[in-house]
């Protein structure tokens, strides 16, 4: 507390004595179960080989379960930001716990926070923050992007739905990181009532999240803020947390857009105000890499394609590797394009962000990333211009293109590049017209700020824009006179989609090459040379092939100089290399002349040439064979003894040869002794090292370069010597240990380590286009043709998400899936209901068929969802990877009161069409009955119906069962049937069949984003038919034989039994009809008076009374005396009986002990005589 | 939808154009099939192989044009199962055996098709050498088990055909990555040598005439005489060899060649077809790698179909055929490969330069397969 605190002693050690002893003895090694084992080993021997194998294998059970499946590791070197959503109820403090949070990291006080928020939290952290407004759409939305979400709970209120809602939504979607964060802790004025709402709040969280799920307490505000520590410690809790891989999110590629830019043509907005946008849009890719021109699909507006992607240097980059623990203030950055940070101002292709009076420091150093920024738009832009440049519109289909220049004042203002003398680099000044002045203004400041860019550019380094890098580059390589062009080619993306080269005859691409080379000026000369090398090689492969034919003709007959050419021809074939990639990808520009190539009449038209000899190539025969040409070569030795070692009886490598992995096994184990002949097997590798020490020594006097490789070769041996001993040692130490799922972990770390490496060193430039775009990357696609109240009713409030689809995922089919209606959802669902679904990155509007397997594998269609059970469920809707989870709503519109999701799911499988099956019984009547055959009508209409169902079974209501057997000729429909027994005409027979159901083709995406602003929650697309009729007090008029009417019966009544006279005689009287009348009550006349006695009487008859009484006693208690005496008596005579029984008994035996001597004696003397005899 | 469909000219490559089409459910229109040819449109062993297509997808929709010049392929999920095509004799199973190849790893349920035709004829590859070389190939992706089989049941010879072969394979749900970078030393030859409706004789003096050349290399060799008679020999006469070379490390190479069709050509000898095949065997040892130069593009398609993983496979020369796969890859799935050429080294008597291809795959999955 005070500064004195006393020191406490420190504990002092015993080093002797008894204790010291106990001590040592234990440190030393306490009883180990070895020692346990040999001191009892009884208690340690097998008693039963059945339970130990159990006990073995329930060991093993639950040491397997807990491993996981090992995953390759592709997260990326430098990560996207984490993207943090920040969710609750209306005023629970969202805003003002981002705001607090965004404070204590960068120490920056935003205003109003809309749209994603990234910051950089740590050395190796961002962090993206963005708020989850009450829209369902919105919460779905954020669900799927989220790594880590904040949910904020009014702890003075309890749980609210949506917190309930949302849970339910990162379930389906693959359940991110969730923290819960209670609010509002201030409200309770008494502490014991808080201590138990924060219990009951946690333990409700932990039975949604998980057991022992963080809950984090924000206890009260300090001046409208959070209270400092507790929000660091927050920021610490999440700059430390780990995510889960979800396998949606890694399985695609996704961008939170944090930046919106309309890149429509002004002129045509204006004009026509309702066209679509082409609209670009930016921010982090995440997930997985993402392919150019590839298809995204944006929740709440719909599927497009990418028409462009480009990377971007990174607004808000991680600082650089530094040994230091903190981050200095200049590397704190923000990046939040739509939130208003001090006014934001959108430019073309900038966006200022003004920061406050009192961050001017701040300010200025903050400068450089902006810049950069500023940088790679200004390039981005220019590439914009080009395509507008290259954009072409031809008036007929087919015919040659008309090019912006040749329409005269179409352009707006032109481009006009200037050669800086000093960098030898050009710029591009925008010369306007005059039309333009209002525009100009802007312009001009956009110029400045390029001229600034520059002279910071010149005096630091170049290389941290790399794509304006590269630009310079290739501009400094190429001859001045070809600048216009480069111009161009450099702003094409290399791998747009190309016509193919090899489709162009041989003279074609001849000429072709030639015009292209000015073209790709920025090619080295040693590509030019290859190039050349090519064309020789391609002419020489011609020469070969007239050989070959004709050789095939001459029948394998050699000429001298004909073997020799080819000889030569083929050993010098393998020098040359050519670029394959051209090859085989070509380039943009190239594919840009040959089409221009084509000829033209009158600048209009077009030759029509009847064999074209591309078109040849195009239709030639589809094989995929790689017919040798060649064969003749292979006569000759030195051919021949090319491929010698390609077989296990050539030469092998150093490192394969047996000999050298002998000694290498020698030099291993060096010297040892056979046992068994008494040998000494000694150690060569010192000679060979002295041996190879002089030779180096040697090699050393001879010239001093030739050695160093020598050097390095021995490290490079020495070193895999080493490696493979360790590999020996490692594969010997860890037998036991080295199980299947050790492998695959290995297998897996191997791949990811390739993968790091594969292109580590390849510049961004290409790798994009070898890997596609990676996650982590700031990107920015371009999208057109997007609708336009897109732009107009932009809200930065909602989240746009631009979410990759794999190729197959764009296409629309038939989904099964198994479907559960949630536990507190109210009521059941309705077949052919519209229900919302958010499956994949949609959300749309369905028509579902509900059904149940049968267990014959039927699909039976139900009317409703089952109550508390798993049913399938069938729609029509977008291709989707099975096994991915899906949410079902039935409105998303407003907020109610219950709980929103209907139901939830899984994709099971994906198909074209669907057999669902409906129960449908055709009924029939007998109109005429023999013994056990009918004719039944009413159950078809024709003979050709009957004749379809011959021999199908069908049952009477009654449940006979019975066939179809013919149909009769009239009434037409009606047939001959048989049954195990007789029908009766009211008898009612059907047919039970299965009738095939189509699931409706409805696949309405839910487009929310694209309403006005403030009515995005509104939207509603199809009603169910319940909601329609509701809206329209349409009530069903129900079949009126099917009402149900009071029951009025008529009183029963039963006739007087009758039992004739002769039977009545016989019977018993107990039986017999009663004749006499029950007694009735007894006339007065009977009644007799009642006696009323005089005293005297009274007297006479108590004392007789009293006197019988005593009497009643006395023969009473004489009945005791006497049965009691009576028996005394009996148990005297038992007594007596016994000691009789007892006598006799003795006596009897007595009695047959002497007969049976006498009896002994007779026999034995009998026998006696007998053997006498 | 937004997936937009890919137009192209020409019927060459058209079974890389519907395979890649189906795997990737992106539509496709072929325009100007032999559109200035005296007989327009489509041939009939084209059409019999939209037929298959057909048969083993649900729901793809085609549409041809009166004269079949143009052809609209909009491709359905691959269904699999049992399947039974007559194919057309103008080419010979391989031709739409190949195709099969490539899809039937991604149906829903594991394929069984039973193909009827010509097994073997001069232009495509044999059903021998997909059965030889292909097979082991897919077993490198992962796609193995008692599933995989391929089995010639009769022999049908190029004019007439009448041969049947029974095709079967498991269906998976992801591909692994692969890297086939060494493809080792060879260690045996091995080979058939068949002949249907000619004497008995013409195998075995193919067989000698092929060890002939292939003895000063290796003394393992062992080419099977595979003659058949009666119904499993087909309509037509004919004879020819396929030889394959395996490496230590699983890779094979095969070379092959076969007696001309009857009545097509001048007849040949089975000498020389036996010199002449060993020769194309050491002609493609020559040009080395770990998938031989008729399955190069099964090996890209299911590396290109794997795990967004880095997949290795070391090629020989890239063959026209497999240029226009790599182009058309790009087109359908965004996959470039990284196209480097090793050249052997100097004192290296391992034939000639080499191609490393890699590639990052597009995390394909079998979204056909039903989860139970």
């Amino acid at each position: 507390m005070d500064g004195k605190v006393k020191k406490q002693r420190k504990h002092q050690q015993k080093h002797s004595g008894p204790q010291a002893e106990k001590k040592k003895l234990k440190k030393q090694g306490p009883s180990t179960e070895e020692d346990e084992r040999r001191r009892n080993p009884k208690a340690f021997g097998v008693q039963s080989a059945v339970r130990m194998a159990k006990t073995f294998h329930r060991a093993q059970d639950i040491k397997a379960k807990r491993h996981h499946v090992p995953l390759v590791d592709r997260t990326p070197l430098e990560p996207p930001p984490v993207v943090i959503v920040v969710m609750g109820p209306p005023k629970v403090g969202k805003t003002t716990l981002i705001r607090c949070l965004i404070k204590s990291f960068t120490r920056q006080k935003l205003g109003d926070i809309s749209g994603p928020v990234t910051i950089v939290s740590g050395k190796k952290r961002r962090l993206t923050f963005m708020e989850c407004t009450n829209d369902i759409n919105t919460m779905i939305d954020l669900a799927k992007v989220a790594d880590l979400v904040l949910m904020l709970i009014d702890a003075s209120f309890g749980f609210e739905m949506e917190t309930f809602e949302f849970l339910n939504i990162c379930q389906v979607h693959g359940f991110p990181r969730i923290m819960g964060v209670l609010t509002h802790l201030d409200a309770f004025k008494n502490n014991k009532t808080l201590r138990k709402t924060k219990k009951n709040l946690k333990h409700r969280f932990w039975t949604e999240v998980y057991q022992g799920a963080k809950l984090f307490y924000l206890s009260g505000m300090v001046y409208g803020e959070y209270q400092t520590q507790e929000v660091k410690n927050l920021g610490r809790f999440i700059s430390v947390m780990k995510f889960r891989p979800l396998v949606w999110q890694t399985s695609h590629p996704y961008v939170l857009a944090d930046r919106m830019e309309d890149l429509t043509d002004p002129e045509k907005i204006r004009t026509e105000p309702k066209c679509d946008r082409t609209v670009s849009l930016y921010g982090y890719l995440r997930g997985t890499y993402l392919k150019n021109k590839s298809n995204i699909h944006i929740p709440g507006v719909g599927d497009y394609q990418v028409s462009d992607v480009n990377f971007l240097a990174d607004p808000c980059p991680l600082p650089d590797a530094q040994k230091k623990r903190a981050l200095n203030e200049k590397e704190r950055l923000l990046y939040a394009p739509m939130a208003g940070v001090g006014g934001v101002v959108y430019d073309k292709d900038a966006v200022y962000v003004d920061l406050p009076a009192s961050h001017v420091k701040q300010q200025q150093e903050d400068v450089r990333p902006t810049t950069e920024l500023v940088q790679s738009l200004l390039d981005t832009h220019a590439t914009l211009d080009a395509k507008m440049a290259a954009s072409k519109v031809s008036l007929f289909s087919g015919s040659a293109t008309l090019n912006p220049e040749d329409v005269e004042d179409q352009g707006r203002f032109q481009e006009e590049t200037v050669l800086d003398p000093e960098t030898g680099r050009s710029r591009r000044r925008v010369v306007f017209g005059d039309d333009q002045a209002q525009d100009s203004g802007s312009s001009e400041e956009e110029d400045e700020d390029e001229g600034v860019d520059q002279g910071e550019d010149e005096g630091e380094d170049e290389e941290d824009d790399i794509s304006l890098f590269l630009k310079e580059t290739r501009e400094r390589d190429a001859p001045p006179q070809k600048r216009q062009k480069v111009e161009q080619t450099a702003e094409v993306p290399v791998f747009a989609d190309s016509e193919d080269e090899l489709e162009k005859s041989e003279d074609e691409e001849g000429s072709d090459e030639e015009s292209s080379e000015d073209d790709e000026g920025q090619e080295t000369e040693g590509s030019d040379n290859d190039e050349e090398d090519e064309e020789e090689e391609e002419e020489e492969e011609g020469s070969e092939e007239e050989e070959g034919s004709e050789e095939e003709q001459g029948a394998l007959r050699w000429k001298e100089s004909l073997q020799q050419k080819a000889s030569e021809a083929f050993l010098r074939q393998q020098e040359a290399a050519p670029n394959l990639r051209k090859l085989v990808y070509g380039t943009v520009a190239e594919a840009a002349d040959s089409q221009d190539e084509d000829e033209e009449l009158g600048g209009l038209f077009r030759v029509s040439r009847p064999q074209n000899s591309k078109r040849v190539h195009a239709d030639a025969l589809d094989c995929s064979r790689f017919h040798p040409d060649i064969t003749s070569s292979w006569d000759l030795q030195q051919v021949l003894d090319s491929i010698r070692d390609c077989f296990v009886t050539g030469k092998w490598e150093q490192s394969e040869d047996a000999a050298t992995l002998l000694k290498e096994d020698d030099e291993l184990f060096g010297d040892f002794e056979d046992l068994e002949t008494g040998e000494v097997h000694k150690k060569q590798s010192g000679e060979d090292d002295e041996q190879a020490e002089s030779d180096s020594d040697a090699d050393e006097d001879e010239d001093e370069p030739q050695v160093k490789p020598d050097d390095i070769e021995q490290k490079k041996q020495r070193l895999e010597k080493k490696r493979r001993l360790k590999e020996r040692f490692d594969s010997e130490y860890d037998d036991g240990e080295g199980t299947y799922l050790d492998d695959l972990k290995e297998e897996m770390q191997k791949q990811a380590e390739l993968n790091r490496v594969e292109f580590e060193a390849v510049d961004d430039e290409t790798r994009v286009q070898y890997e596609g775009f990676r996650p982590g990357m700031y990107v920015r696609l371009e999208i057109s043709a997007l609708p336009c109240e897109f732009v107009t009713n932009f809200d930065p409030h909602y989240p746009i998400i631009l979410g990759g689809l794999s190729s197959s995922e764009g296409n629309v089919g038939y989904l099964q899936m198994r479907l559960k209606k949630h536990r507190w959802y109210q009521r059941i669902l309705k077949t052919r209901d519209p229900l919302i679904l958010s499956l994949g990155w949609r959300r749309f509007q369905t028509i579902p068929l509900y059904h149940i397997e049968d267990h014959n594998g039927r699909h039976r269609l139900l009317k409703y969802t089952p109550q508390h059970m798993h049913c399938g469920a069938s729609i029509w809707g977008p291709i989707t990877p099975q096994g991915t989870g899906f949410l079902a709503l039935q409105s998303v519109a407003g907020i109610k009161a219950n709980f929103r999701i209907a139901a939830t799911g899984v994709i099971l499988d994906v198909d074209k069409s669907v057999t669902i099956v409906k129960k449908l019984k055709l009924l029939g009547y007998p109109y005429k009955i023999f013994k056990n055959t009918c004719f039944i009508k009413g159950m078809f209409n024709t003979v050709l119906e009957v004749a379809k169902f011959e021999g199908a079974s069908i049952r009477s209501v009654s449940g006979v069962r019975g066939q179809i057997k013919k149909a009769l000729s009239t009434p037409t429909g009606a047939y001959r049937a048989t049954f195990e027994d007789r029908l009766l005409m009211s008898d009612i027979v059907f047919l039970r069949s299965w009738y095939p159901v189509t699931v409706p083709q409805l696949y309405n995406p839910v487009t929310s984003l694209l309403l006005p602003v403030g009515q995005k929650d509104g939207w509603a697309g199809m009603r169910t038919l319940g909601q329609l009729k509701f809206e329209l007090g349409i009530r069903n008029k129900p079949n009126t034989d099917s009402l149900y009417k009071p029951v009025t019966r008529a009183p029963r009544r039963f006739n007087p039994l009758h039992i004739p006279k002769d039977l009545q005689k016989a019977l018993p009287f107990k039986s017999k009809p009663k004749q006499q009348q029950p007694k009735g009550k007894t006339p007065r006349d009977l009644q007799r008076p009642s006696v009323i006695r005089e005293p005297h009487e009274r007297k006479v008859i108590a004392l007789l009374q009293a006197l019988g009484t005593v009497h009643n006693y006395k023969t009473k208690k004489a009945k005791t005396a006497k049965h009691a005496k009576h028996k005394e008596f009996l148990q005297q005579k038992n007594q007596q009986e016994e000691a009789k029984a007892k006598r006799q008994r003795e006596l009897r035996k007595k009695l047959y002990r002497a007969m049976g001597q006498a009896e002994k004696k007779s026999a034995r003397s009998s026998l006696k005589g007998a053997s006498e005899d | 939808m937004a997936s937009q469909g890919l137009v192209y000219d020409g019927c060459n490559f058209f079974r890389q154009r519907l395979v890649l089409s189906t795997l990737s459910g992106k539509r496709v229109k072929i325009k100007n099939i032999r559109s200035r040819d005296d007989e327009p449109g489509l041939r009939d062993y084209e059409a019999s192989f939209i037929r298959l297509l057909d048969k083993v997808t649900n729901g793809s929709r085609i549409e041809i044009n009166q004269t079949g010049t143009v052809l609209f392929y909009q491709p359905g999920l691959l269904y699999g199962g049992c399947v039974e095509h007559d194919c057309n004799p103008q080419r010979s199973i391989g031709y739409y055996l190949e195709a099969l190849l490539m899809l039937a790893p991604f149906m829903k349920t594991s394929l069984s098709a039973t193909l009827r035709g010509v097994t073997n004829d001069p232009i495509d590859p044999t059903v021998d050498l997909l059965k030889l070389t292909a097979i082991p190939l897919m077993r490198k992706f992962g796609i193995d088990g008692e599933g995989l089989d391929l089995k010639v049941v009769k022999r049908g010879m190029a004019p007439g055909g009448g041969g049947e072969v029974m095709f079967k394979c498991p269906v998976r749900r992801t591909i692994k990555p692969v890297q086939l970078t060494d493809p080792g030393k060879i260690k045996r030859i091995r080979g058939i040598a068949y002949s249907v409706r000619v004497s008995p004789q013409m195998g075995n003096r193919i067989v000698e005439s092929a060890r002939s050349i292939l003895n000063q290399f290796l003394p393992d060799i062992y080419i099977y005489t595979d003659h058949m008679k009666g119904t499993s020999s087909g309509k037509s006469p004919g004879f020819g060899l396929t030889l394959v070379a395996e490496t230590l490390n699983g890779t094979f190479l095969s070379a092959e060649l076969s007696s001309t069709p009857l009545g097509q050509g001048d007849p040949v000898l089975p000498e020389d077809i036996g010199i002449n095949c060993a020769k194309q065997l050491l002609e493609e040892i020559f040009r080395g790698g770990c998938a031989d130069s008729s399955n190069q593009s099964l090996a890209l398609l299911l590396m290109t179909l794997g795990q967004p993983d880095v997949s290795k496979v070391l090629l020989g020369p890239l063959s026209p055929y497999t240029i226009e796969f790599l182009r058309h890859i790009r087109d359908f799935f965004q996959i470039m490969f990284k196209i480097e050429v090793v050249k052997p080294l100097e004192d290296e008597r391992k034939g000639g330069d080499k191609t490393l291809m890699t590639c990052v795959g597009v995390g394909y999955s079998n979204i056909n397969k039903t989860l139970k």
